[in-house]
């Protein structure tokens, strides 16, 4: 008897059909991935397993036996539990209490006991060897941070089910193989794994089964090993993808942007110069915490930088604050949607002018067609899948919250962009997309940084790729060059 | 079905005014007539001219439990200023500056000093009305121009003078919030303060500019007040702020920030005007309506967020 059947599960928000013929079966003991467009059902679909979301209608089977879950607690009492794409942590806690939330040991009075929490946490964390401490306040982690808490939560008390849902999608390649580590120890107890991913790489290391949602109905299920990705992948796009995305290299231009020896303090930066010229991608690898997101906060003026200078086309500029940045012309598409890339509770449309409101402005007063019609454009171009540019963008599935950060950021015409993990979530039909925009930009005269944990993608889209390790640049690879060159660079030799 | 449902609770609170000003119609003969009715137009100019100003600052994420002082503070100046001879749009005007100048404090103090603006207007609240106290020692303004009690008592084409302005300020916040850059900031701040800091939006005068707003309307809301009074109390508006920040809450503002609407407050502060006038037609004690006001804030404020986990 299969641990989890779901049949023909619909779901309705509004307007918009987020599933419709949603079937799964999932057996103890396997990996089963779950694969799709953005916007295809999949993080719906597995909230409903989870209790967060209620179907409309459809059968849920657990064990043989139908169920309704009300809540994610009920659903942890029958031993389903979820690592969400985007994290539901609280911000304020630490990560030992994030791990043990609504879980925690009383004593006698009631009393939390934090020295017992903490230890606890301490212990799983070393298990698996996550750079994190359980005394961390949450709200200071990077994405990848979270996303370790998040797994950290979902495994720490006996489940039989654990969804993953884009786990690695914020991780590099050394904490993507402790997740693997994770994922194949709970396999080997007989836990049954649903893992959703984007990541075209991972599927074969990790995956037992697979079944493929489009427009929220199954519409492939079967062993791994009987299908080849590119047939995989055409279930899922219903369309021929160029898998590796290829671009013409320009020569580049004058520098549009210089680092000079600039050191944070703060944020660990030492003595950090590199140059961004007209026309090129400079792709930037290296492992979490390396200090490449800290890296585009200095220049972005977030940080303030304690020595060093930064020049804009050849001239010294001073950029104190974001304000200060976008004005001279950077534009920093961040890594975190959902703090600092997006208002959630406001219209798509909304989110696309926020950046550069001017331009949809006449003596302050707002041209709303306009603003429509060219969000839009710009969502078309990026197959952002939505109702219509008046849709809250909280209410978009995960992948096409990034594209709308994305697309924040052409609309402001900048000259030189940060990307940070720009793909981080997108499909892999949309992400040709936005490496075509990106070299659309370079050909436009735009100087782009590409921040990527993601390796093949940075290797086939940037000129030439800088390595950062424990806040410095320790080098620069052409294109061309290896992922073991690549990887020798960002980890650390321990002198023995 | 679903989408019905979903617009239906939507338009909750209109349909609660509607119900409850039909069922005051059914439950005293004194409710529809064109006495009351003016009555009770005159009587929610003050709060919904407040709430009005309450509603781009909590779009904004922010919140100014201040107002009930400003409001004492610019009616007490405005007509002191009345008291020394100055012609009464002057002193009108007066009134408002001093209610813009006591908003643009208070965002200054958020911005500048970044603490939280609960904080920041707990405090003001007790120096704007201690500054009330310390101008007029304590004493009410009396003399004041007859021609002053147009602005709150006066009629134009038959309708109170006070709800043509009502109207006209209510359109003038609209647009400001809908179709203005203004507004839009407004929205964005509230919403994710971060990401409009990120996205180069010039967070902190935005935000010193809406409180300045709100500050003024609560001006124009003293003016009205000390109008309909005849004198300039340095204790009007005690209280008020709840008022206020009811009307915006009821009409489907968040206190979390980047929700809210001009059409919403308005309802909402008719709703707590009908309550207050019909407690009074059916003889419901004083005590009692504070009872019935602050169980609606709190049924208002469930429903809407039943609405909204729902939608999530
Ligand atoms: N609360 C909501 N209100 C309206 N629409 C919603 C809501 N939640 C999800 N949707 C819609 O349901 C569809 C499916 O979303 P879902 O998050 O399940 O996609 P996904 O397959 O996980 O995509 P991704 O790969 O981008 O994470 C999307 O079109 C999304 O816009
Ligand atoms: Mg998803």
């Amino acid at each position: 008897m299969p641990l989890l059947e779901l049949q023909d599960i619909e779901k309705r928000f509004g307007g918009v059909t987020a599933l419709r013929g949603g079937n799964l079966t999932v057996n103890a003991g396997e990996v089963h991935l779950l694969l799709g467009e953005n916007g295809a059902g999949k993080s719906t679909l597995m909230k409903i397993v989870a209790g967060i979301v209620r179907r409309d209608a459809g059968k849920m089977l657990w064990n043989g036996s139908e169920v309704f879950l009300g809540s994610p607690s009920e659903a942890a009492a029958i031993g389903i539990a979820m690592v969400n794409q985007e994290s539901l942590l609280a911000p304020h806690m630490t990560v030992a209490e994030n791990i043990f939330l609504g879980r925690e040991e009383r004593n006698s009075f009631g009393w939390v006991n934090r020295r017992a929490i903490t230890e606890k946490a301490r212990h799983l964390i070393e298990q698996y060897g996550f750079p994190l401490q359980a005394e961390w306040r949450v709200d200071r982690l990077s994405p990848a941070g979270r996303q370790m808490v998040e797994i950290c939560r979902a495994i720490q008390h006996g489940s039989s089910l654990l969804i993953f849902d884009e786990p690695t999608s914020s991780l590099s390649d050394s904490e993507t193989r402790q997740v693997f580590r994770i994922v194949r120890d709970l396999k080997a107890r007989n836990m049954g794994i649903i893992y959703i991913t984007h990541r075209m790489d991972e599927l074969r290391v990790i995956g037992d089964r697979v079944t493929v949602l489009r427009d929220g109905g199954a519409v492939h299920t079967g062993n791994l090993a009987d299908i080849p990705t590119d047939q995989l992948i055409r279930h899922m796009v219903g369309r021929e993808v160029a898998q590796i995305y290829q671009r013409d290299h320009l020569t580049p231009g004058a520098p549009l942007l210089e680092v000079r020896n600039v050191s944070v303090e703060a944020s660990r930066l030492k003595n950090i110069s590199l140059t961004l010229r007209q026309g090129e991608i400079t792709g930037m690898a290296g492992l979490i915490g390396a200090g490449r997101t800290e890296l585009c906060r200095a220049i972005f003026g977030v940080d303030p930088v304690d020595s060093g200078e930064i020049l804009i086309e050849g001239k010294p500029a001073r950029l104190t604050s974001p304000r200060d940045a976008v004005q001279s012309g950077i534009a920093l598409v961040t890594e975190d949607r959902q703090i600092s890339g997006l208002a959630l509770r406001l219209p798509i449309g909304y989110n696309v002018t926020m950046a550069n409101v001017e331009r949809i402005s006449n003596f302050g007063f707002l041209d709303l067609k306009s603003e429509t019609a060219r969000s839009a454009e710009l969502g078309g171009k990026m197959r952002l899948k939505a109702a219509s540019p008046a849709q809250l963008a909280g209410t978009l599935s995960g992948g096409n919250q990034q594209k709308v950060v994305i697309a924040k950021w052409l609309f402001r015409e900048s000259r030189i962009f940060l990307f940070d993990e720009p793909t981080r979530g997108i499909d892999i039909g949309a992400k040709a997309e936005v490496f075509e925009l990106m070299s659309e930009l370079a050909r436009a005269g735009a100087a782009i940084l590409m921040v990527s944990s993601e390796l093949p993608e940075l290797m086939h889209v940037a000129d030439r790729i800088l390595v950062m390790r424990q806040g410095r640049l320790s080098g620069e690879l052409p294109r061309g060059c290896t992922q073991e060159q690549i990887m020798k660079l960002a980890v650390m030799e321990t002198a023995a | 079905m679903k989408i019905n449902k979903a617009m239906l609770q939507r338009l909750l609170p209109f349909l609660s005014l509607i119900i409850l000003f039909v069922a005051l119609s059914i439950a005293s003969p004194y409710f529809l007539t064109a006495n009351n009715l003016t009555s009770v137009a005159r009587q929610t100019a003050v709060f919904n001219t407040m709430a009005l100003g309450m509603t781009i600052v909590i779009i904004s994420g922010g919140i100014d439990l201040s107002v009930g002082s400003i409001l004492g503070l610019s009616g007490l100046i405005g007509t002191m200023a009345l008291e020394r001879g100055f012609p009464i749009a002057v002193g009108v005007l007066i009134g408002i500056a001093v209610g813009m100048l006591c908003g643009f404090l208070n965002g200054l103090l958020v911005t500048r000093l970044r603490i939280p603006p609960f904080v920041v207007t707990l405090g003001t609240l007790g120096i704007y009305r201690g500054a009330s106290l310390i101008f007029s020692n304590g004493l009410p303004v009396h003399k004041i121009p007859a021609g002053f009690s147009f602005l709150g008592e006066g009629s134009l084409l038959g309708i109170p003078f006070v709800a043509w302005m009502l109207v006209i300020c209510a359109v003038i916040v609209h647009v400001v919030l809908e179709h203005t850059r203004l507004g839009r900031y407004a929205f964005a701040i509230g919403s994710n303060k971060i990401a409009s800091v990120y996205a180069g939006i010039p967070v902190d005068f935005h935000i010193t500019a809406v409180y300045a707003i709100g500050g003024a309307l609560t001006g124009l809301a003293g003016m009205i007040e000390a109008s309909r009074l005849m004198t300039g109390q340095p204790t009007a508006g005690q209280g008020y702020e709840l008022q206020a920040i009811a009307a915006v809450v009821i009409g489907g503002g968040s206190l979390n920030g980047g929700e809210g609407s001009v059409i919403g407050t308005l309802i909402g502060a008719f709703i707590m005007g009908l309550l207050s006038n019909g407690a009074d037609l059916l003889n419901i004690s004083n005590y009692w309506q504070q009872v019935i006001i602050g169980s609606v804030i709190i049924l208002a404020v469930t429903l809407d967020e039943v609405r909204k986990r729902r939608a999530v």
